[in-house]
């Protein structure tokens, strides 16, 4: 089993991800805009400013060589997770649906939040309980989801307003539960020295689930 | 030009048009120090090194820190001032070798100017280094000079760690970043002068490019990590000529610098603007000509701009070129040495019975939660509770924290002063932490028309330092702080490192709640007040060392952890010897009131 | 080969919300007083264009406003020659 890191110019939370991921002991390697995904059971987007979020957020780096590895190994079915910017880059790629705006505050917001487990049907859901109530980091400027699509999967919504997101969606999957794409940070929660350790469910869900499906 | 007679001496004749403006920017109090030189040799140094201090943190890794001001650029451009503020500190520690780790702010001004957070969180944020406090002081005082210190701290193992100078003739200088136009133009010696008139246009200011930064940190990096590099200087102030100078000069070599061969952004720029202009997102490096080929393609794959523009000589001038054209050549100890303002010594008075000014008193929350304080998995201390503390992947970890006290240095410069540095000792410690060094930003009015309260600051830091024994690694100073003639209070920003046990931080839990201490300050119990701190810290107490020693801040951080707090808060002078302790039961043989609880909410 | 200049003006569709716009909009009318509805905050770019003919350039900025510029699930856009 093989995690792979894409690692966009700006990037900045790709050697978060790599500590969560080794963290739960998962194989895991950064990539490279011209670098192949073959091999890699989990592909991880990481969160940052990929090319300084100067256009959209997501939107040049969504146009990269290294996207068509990405819509390959989910044609192959492999996982992917998008974590904040790498939710915007799935979202400007088009493999997941609607848009994130511009927080409704207008300002950056950075804090703890509360989430709700809405779908445990999913990979990355399975070691937690349905409607399980979480607490997770966000940290973005783009965060408020705009639904396009009134029959989406819903994975996390937030129990407070954080950033005027639509039903208060926070995560969003596709129909068949493999490409998730989440503003909050779950690479920021695996240890209790960080405040909280509740990201560490969603590794060992995918972990869990590679292994299994391995054997 | 002040000092033109003096360079009229030593030059034996009338400078030229370039060496006017070269000289104008080197010898700027921002590049040139000419005020503080004096004073700065008489601290208690260790660590000093050219771009940020070093110290070590635990026998493997050096902790390299800086605190700087951007003060006159966030004056009259709040959102750039702030943001390239953020950039050319963050160098400062990424010269060092040493991957940024951490920053804080230190925010002085009339009420929160949101351009100047913003500035601050939008570059932050994207180049990810995480910015995890500060100081937040909201005073009329500040009103047309805010304040903008921005703390920088990175971790690298020793063997990583550069030298701020070229060694050897023959090596070269590779400058590389973003490309150069004429932004911010004399911004050194802008950054000297009262703010009214003319010269608080926006010409100077430069715009910041945070997605360049985050190109530069990494490229840089990567050059150490393949042992690239022999040496290396932001481009800041004062810009290729300032950074190639300083280079040579701490080696006591000489340069032949190449203008032309500076990528450029701009069309028609003149030879001298390419050598001052301080474009942002820039590096100097000295490497040997061998390595710099790659040390160009490894800038180039992170779609950064470089050349080797200058060649280390072994005599000690500093040539410049513009292709065949010579247009500069001086002495580079003439230009690096700035003349010095003489020192007084200050004579400190007993300290006075201080009377309360009132800054205001906001939730800084609302600041601190547009910074990304997360990003980098190390903040084990949120803000909000007092000095950060960041863990070191692997082991250890290291506390940091900005403090000052310009509500009693306006009354007292000294006491002020000297207070804001025992205070910050009494944070430190109250974090478990032990008090490593200190870095220091000097914000003050025209040290012409009033050089007193100057030298009563740096002589309050001097004994403040010995007294905690505690050594002073970097520090920089921003004068003329003064608007229509009128002067900031004088200022003293404290950054403060300590080693810390992240494994043994204390986070507040339910508990009762006990005032310790004095209400009142003398000198003579501080040591008395450290070893209390120390000891019920290291007893698994929470402590809070505030010197409003609970304020609506410590209230909304503890309620985001869930926590009520019903206290009833002692009454204590300006200046006191008191912290808060969260404990079941305190045994002490100082003064201790139980003045309230902590509870779940 | 010519060069030619073009804006494009990106704005948010109406069906999407605008707080900032609101926001702007709200202290003009409340604080300043100004009678002013519908603020919008969207984006202007300029660029300029290499080609054989005007018809050809504006197909490019069509193209480049297609690919990358705009985002279609939530904006629209206008273009001008400059």
């Amino acid at each position: 089993m093989k995690a792979c890191i894409v690692v966009y110019p700006g990037s900045n939370c790709d050697r978060d991800v790599y500590h969560a991921l080794k963290y739960v002991g998962v194989d895991v390697n950064y990539v490279g805009l011209d670098d192949s995904l073959d091999g890699c059971d989990l592909v991880v987007l990481p969160g940052g400013f990929s090319y300084g979020d100067y256009l959209r957020p997501g939107a040049v780096a969504a146009r990269e060589k290294i996207s068509h590895e990405v819509r390959r190994a989910a044609d192959r079915g492999k996982l992917i997770l998008g974590i904040c910017n790498g939710f915007q880059i799935l979202i400007e790629m088009g493999l997941l649906p609607g848009a994130l705006l511009r927080n409704s505050s207008g300002r950056f917001v950075s804090k703890w939040v509360r989430l709700i487990v809405e779908d445990v049907d999913t990979p990355f859901t399975r070691n937690f309980k349905s409607r399980e109530v979480i607490k997770l980091p966000v940290a973005h400027g783009y965060g408020r989801y705009f639904k396009t699509d009134s029959a989406i999967r819903v994975v996390f919504k937030y129990m407070d307003d954080v950033n005027g997101s639509d039903d208060m969606i926070a995560a969003v999957t596709t129909e068949d539960g493999r490409i998730l794409g989440m503003m909050p940070h779950p690479e920021r929660a695996y240890e209790k020295l960080l405040g909280g350790e509740d990201g560490l469910k969603l590794f060992t869900s995918v972990v869990e689930y590679l292994r299994r499906n391995a054997s | 030009m002040r000092y033109l007679n003096i360079l009229k001496g030593k030059l034996g004749r009338d400078p030229d048009f370039v060496e006017l403006h070269a000289f104008a920017v080197m010898w700027s109090e921002h590049c040139g120090y000419s005020h503080t030189a004096g004073y700065i040799r008489r601290l208690p140094k260790q660590g000093h090194h050219g771009n940020a201090g070093v110290v070590d943190l635990d026998g493997d890794f050096g902790l390299v820190f800086k605190v700087e001001s951007h003060n006159h650029p966030s004056a009259v451009e709040p959102y750039n001032g702030a943001a390239t503020g953020v950039g050319g500190i963050i160098r400062d520690v990424l010269a060092m070798g040493a991957r940024p780790s951490a920053i804080l702010d230190s925010l002085h001004m009339n009420s929160v100017i949101g351009g100047i957070i913003e500035g601050i969180a939008d570059y932050g944020n994207s180049i990810g280094v995480p910015t995890v406090g500060g100081e937040l002081r909201l005073s009329e005082l500040y009103q047309h000079n805010p304040l903008v210190n921005v703390m920088a701290v990175g971790v690298a193992p020793h063997g990583n760690i550069l030298p701020s100078k070229a060694s050897k003739p023959g090596q070269v200088m590779v400058v590389f970043g973003g490309a150069t136009g004429r932004d911010g133009i004399h911004g050194a010696s802008f950054a000297s002068e009262d703010l009214t008139g003319d010269k608080a246009s926006k010409l100077s200011i430069q715009v910041g490019d945070p997605f360049a930064e985050k190109m530069l940190i990494e490229a840089f990096l990567r050059m150490n990590e393949e042992g690239l590099i022999d040496g290396a200087q932001d481009l800041g102030a004062g810009g290729v000529l300032s950074a190639t100078v300083e280079l040579v000069a701490r080696g006591g070599l000489g340069a032949v610098v190449h203008l032309e061969r500076l990528p450029l952004r701009e069309s028609n720029m003149k030879p001298w603007e390419i050598l001052i202009s301080e474009s942002q997102e820039r590096m100097a490096v000295v490497t040997t000509k061998d390595r710099a080929e790659r040390i160009i393609e490894i800038a180039k794959d992170h779609l950064l701009t470089a050349a080797v523009v200058a060649e280390v000589k072994a005599d000690p001038t500093y040539r410049v070129f513009y292709g065949d054209k010579k247009i500069m050549e001086v002495p580079v100890q003439l230009l690096a040495n700035a003349p010095e303002e003489p020192v007084s010594d200050y004579v400190p008075k007993d300290m006075p019975d201080f009377r309360k000014v009132d800054f205001k008193v906001v939730d800084a929350h609302t600041v601190f939660e547009q910074y990304d304080y997360m990003v980098g998995t190390d903040t084990v201390i949120p803000p909000g509770l007092g000095p950060a503390v960041m863990r070191v992947k692997g082991d250890g970890g290291y506390s940091l924290l900005t403090h000052s006290r310009a509500d009693l240095a306006v009354q007292d410069s000294y006491w002020g002063t000297f207070i804001a540095v025992l205070e910050s000792v009494r944070k430190t410690l109250s974090v478990g932490a032990k008090p490593l060094a200190v870095t220091n930003c000097v914000n003050y009015g025209d040290p012409d028309a009033d050089p007193t309260d100057l030298a009563a600051m740096m002589k309050a830091l001097e004994d403040a330092c010995r007294f905690a024994n505690i050594p002073v690694a970097s520090g920089n100073a921003s004068l003329y702080n003064t608007y229509g003639g009128r002067a900031i209070p004088p200022t003293l920003v404290i950054g403060m490192v300590g080693r810390a046990d992240p494994k043994k931080i204390v986070r507040p839990k339910p508990s009762n709640v006990y005032a310790i201490g004095w209400p009142d300050f003398d000198v003579e119990r501080e040591r008395r007040l450290w070893e209390v701190i120390e000891y019920l810290s290291a007893k698994g107490a929470f402590v809070l060392a505030a010197s409003s020693l609970v304020n609506v801040t410590h209230v909304k951080a503890l309620r985001r952890l869930g926590l009520k707090l019903n206290v009833d808060v002692p009454r204590t002078e300006p200046a006191h010897q008191m912290v808060i302790v969260f404990a079941d039961s305190v045994k002490t043989d100082v003064p201790v009131e139980k003045i309230g609880v902590l509870k779940w909410m | 080969m010519s060069k030619y200049r073009f804006a494009i003006d990106v704005q948010f569709k109406s069906s999407v919300r605008d707080p900032r716009g609101e926001t702007i909009e709200r202290v003009l009318r409340t604080e300043k007083g100004l009678p002013i509805y519908h603020l919008r905050l969207g984006k202007s770019i300029h660029l300029e264009v290499e080609a054989e003919n005007e018809v050809e350039a504006t197909r490019i900025v069509h193209q480049a406003c297609e690919d990358l510029l705009v985002n279609p699930v939530v904006e629209e856009y206008e273009v001008r020659t400059l």
